[in-house]
């Protein structure tokens, strides 16, 4: 299991170099073919015994983050969101500017707040990133317009779960990583790919199409749980502890039936717990693969992760094993995809 | 002591007002190496007594406590609610780490969000307050020894940003700092007034930590020292700023007398200050102590600080040792 780097390196869409040759220098050896293509997705092959068909399966490398935007005369930085980021999970945070810089989003103090701002959201373009500099020459000593911003979160684990920064989709990446660390050789060809882009408009996954050509596509995210007092009971989405999640349909794209089916015809038969996901906001590379080129027979399976999109996610353990399983599995039922 | 490394020292200290123990202890065998006797009062204030000719009583406080939040329900699947110990802005606490001290030990929590994805127009618009805001606990296989009433502060810890030191309970971590900083400094120099050393417990609820030892020890003078809002603009005040040195306060709750004499000691020794005119009450221990027993003559120093009452308070360092070194010119006159 990768989580633990995975989820301290710092890697926004558009900035995935990190990730990427964390996760390169890890599995290149375990693989038959590993390359880089234009968009910087990383791309691995394992050959099949029969190939009867390709098998792709994807992981985003990318988290949300902020970009500088512009520097104020007082030395504070302007940002802005990259993907998709409430100012509510923002403030009080430390982060890092360009992957060594430290700097904090502050906020007024309450004690100077108008009485309606107590609750009231503010806009990004309120905020500043402060970095102990005096002014705007200083900053531009130490970052400068375009550079990537993260949160810093510690990873923790303690009994049956973790916790830390970009679980969508370190966990996924991981997932897959220690799916190559298994290293058996299956009948059909295995191409695992790690995109970039996913979060700014799954953007990566498109140019995976034409050098793949995959017959069929799953996708391994860390999805939207919800299963906390935040939301009633009867909306929640997946539920932390009950298994790999698996998508029916979401936005634009309702998984082909086939896939679908064969990835709970593998779960029921190996005895694997799983769960469907109950709420269809949101979108995958899954969309991106089926509405690219020839199109994509593509479906998800997903580690419920609590609070996503935010500095400090959470997972089960039990669901992130089972997630492993469940693709080992349907690796070794080769033929299921052709029924 | 490394004034930098001290303030993130007592920043990383958890004590919430009424939970000041932790931080006690770390700085009173500090404060006991530079003063004649250290002790603590009945509601959890500490003091330390340097003796000087007997002339006058001085006291110099800071307080210790900091704000904080208490467990007031334990929910079902290891989730808790909480009620806030002085202002903490609901804002800057979503999405944060948590510790909370239970019987057991320390258990790590996460306040929980709604991810974009669930969010409709009623979430978006409007910051949930302490009736919906959650700490999920569910990460920590100790979870279920929490119980309410358990204290629980930001899981933070202090960090450097290009030589400011940012963190949590600056307020007022950053003026206890400053204390320990002068009463090592007075050892070098003679003082006729008896100095005592405070470090007061309750502030940020306005409780009886400051009062009541102003009254045990019948006070001639109190110097406060606090935080004050650095790098903000405030209508028609002046912005403090950072790293410009600390703020004397004007107004009713500052004796001008002892304003007057300690803006002359920190001219004639070089030591840079600011202006804060407060024109009522001062928010601080100053109001309290100024009228205990027959009264006390104060002054109210202040230290900038960055994001107040967030777990990214920033100060100077240099601004705290400035103030240290006022302290201890003012005292020793």
């Amino acid at each position: 299991m990768y989580l633990k780097e995975l989820s301290l390196i710092n890697g926004t869409s558009g900035d995935e170099s990190r990730v990427r040759s964390f996760i390169k220098q890890k599995i290149q050896d375990k693989v038959d073919e590993i390359w880089e293509d234009r968009l910087g997705n990383l791309i691995a092959f394992k050959k099949g015994t029969k190939a009867n068909r390709k098998i792709l399966f994807a992981a985003h490398m990318d988290e949300v983050g902020f970009m500088v935007t512009n520097i104020d005369e007082d030395g504070t930085l302007c940002f802005a969101p990259v993907g998709s980021v409430e100012t509510q999970v923002v403030l009080g945070k430390q982060v890092k500017i360009n992957d060594s810089i430290p700097g904090v989003i502050g906020f007024k103090p309450i004690h100077l707040q108008e009485k309606d701002q107590l609750l009231r959201p503010p806009k990004f373009e309120e905020l500043r990133i402060y970095i102990g500099a005096k002014n705007k020459d200083e900053a531009l000593k130490m970052v400068k317009i375009g550079d990537y911003v993260n949160f810093v979160t510690e990873y923790r684990e303690d009994g049956r779960r973790a916790s830390g920064k970009a679980f969508d989709d370190r966990v996924g990446c991981s997932v897959l990583m220690d799916v190559i660390d298994i290293q058996k050789r299956y009948e059909n060809d295995v191409y695992f790919a790690f995109v970039v882009q996913e979060e700014v408009g799954l953007r990566g996954s498109a140019v995976v199409v034409e050098q793949v050509k995959p017959d069929v596509a799953i996708v391994i995210e860390g999805t939207i749980a919800g299963d906390d007092p935040g939301l009633e009971k009867d909306r929640w989405s997946t539920h932390l502890g009950e298994g790999p999640a698996v998508t029916f349909m979401h936005s634009g794209y309702v998984v082909n039936q086939k896939v679908f089916q064969a990835i709970l015809s593998v779960a029921e038969k190996h005895g694997i717990p799983y769960q469907f996901r109950r709420r269809t906001q949101g979108s995958t590379d899954a969309g991106r693969l089926a509405r690219t080129g020839p199109g994509t027979a593509s479906g998800v399976i997903s580690v419920p992760t609590r609070y996503i999109h935010s500095p400090v996610c959470m997972i089960d353990f039990d669901d992130y094993a089972n997630t492993v399983r469940l693709i080992e599995k349907i690796l070794e039922e080769g033929e299921v995809f052709a029924k | 002591m490394n004034t930098k490394e001290l303030l993130m020292q007592l920043s990383n200290l958890d004590g919430p007002s009424g939970f000041e123990t932790l931080v006690l202890d770390v700085i009173e065998p500090i404060l006991a190496k530079v003063c004649d006797r250290t002790w603590r009062n009945r509601v959890g204030t500490l003091v330390g007594e340097k003796k000087g000719s007997g002339k006058k009583k001085v006291g110099i406080f800071a307080h210790v406590d900091e704000i904080g939040l208490v467990v007031a329900r334990v929910e079902e699947g290891n989730f808790l609610r909480l009620e806030t110990v002085g202002g903490v802005d609901p804002k800057v606490l979503l999405a944060q780490r948590v510790k909370v001290y239970t019987k057991k030990g320390t258990i790590s929590g996460i306040v929980g969000t709604l991810p974009p994805h669930l969010q409709k127009e009623e979430h978006r618009s409007r910051f949930p307050d302490y009736d919906k805001i959650f700490v999920d606990v569910s990460c920590d296989s100790s979870a279920d020894a929490v119980r309410v009433g358990d204290v629980c502060v930001f899981d933070v810890k202090a960090m450097e940003i290009n030589g400011k030191v940012c963190g949590k309970a600056l307020d007022n971590r950053a003026g206890c700092a400053s204390l320990l900083l002068a009463a090592e400094s007075l050892q070098k120099l003679k003082h006729e007034s008896d100095v005592y050393f405070i470090f007061s417990s309750q502030e940020e609820i306005n409780g009886p930590g400051a009062s009541s030892i102003a009254y045990e020890l019948e006070l001639d003078e109190a110097i406060v020292v606090d935080v004050t809002h650095a790098n903000v603009k405030q209508g028609a005040f002046p912005t403090i700023k950072l790293g410009e040195g600390p703020a004397l306060a004007v107004g009713p709750a500052i004796d001008p007398e002892f304003y007057k004499r300690s803006v002359e000691i920190a001219q004639r020794n070089g030591v840079k200050t600011q202006i804060e005119p407060i024109p009522a009450r001062s928010g601080t221990d100053t109001d309290q102590v100024q009228i205990t027993r027959i009264g006390v003559r104060t002054l109210l120093v202040s230290i900038p600080l960055m994001y107040m009452h967030t777990p990214v308070e920033v100060v100077d360092p240099k601004d705290v040792e400035e103030t240290s070194r006022l302290l201890a010119l003012i005292v020793a006159e």
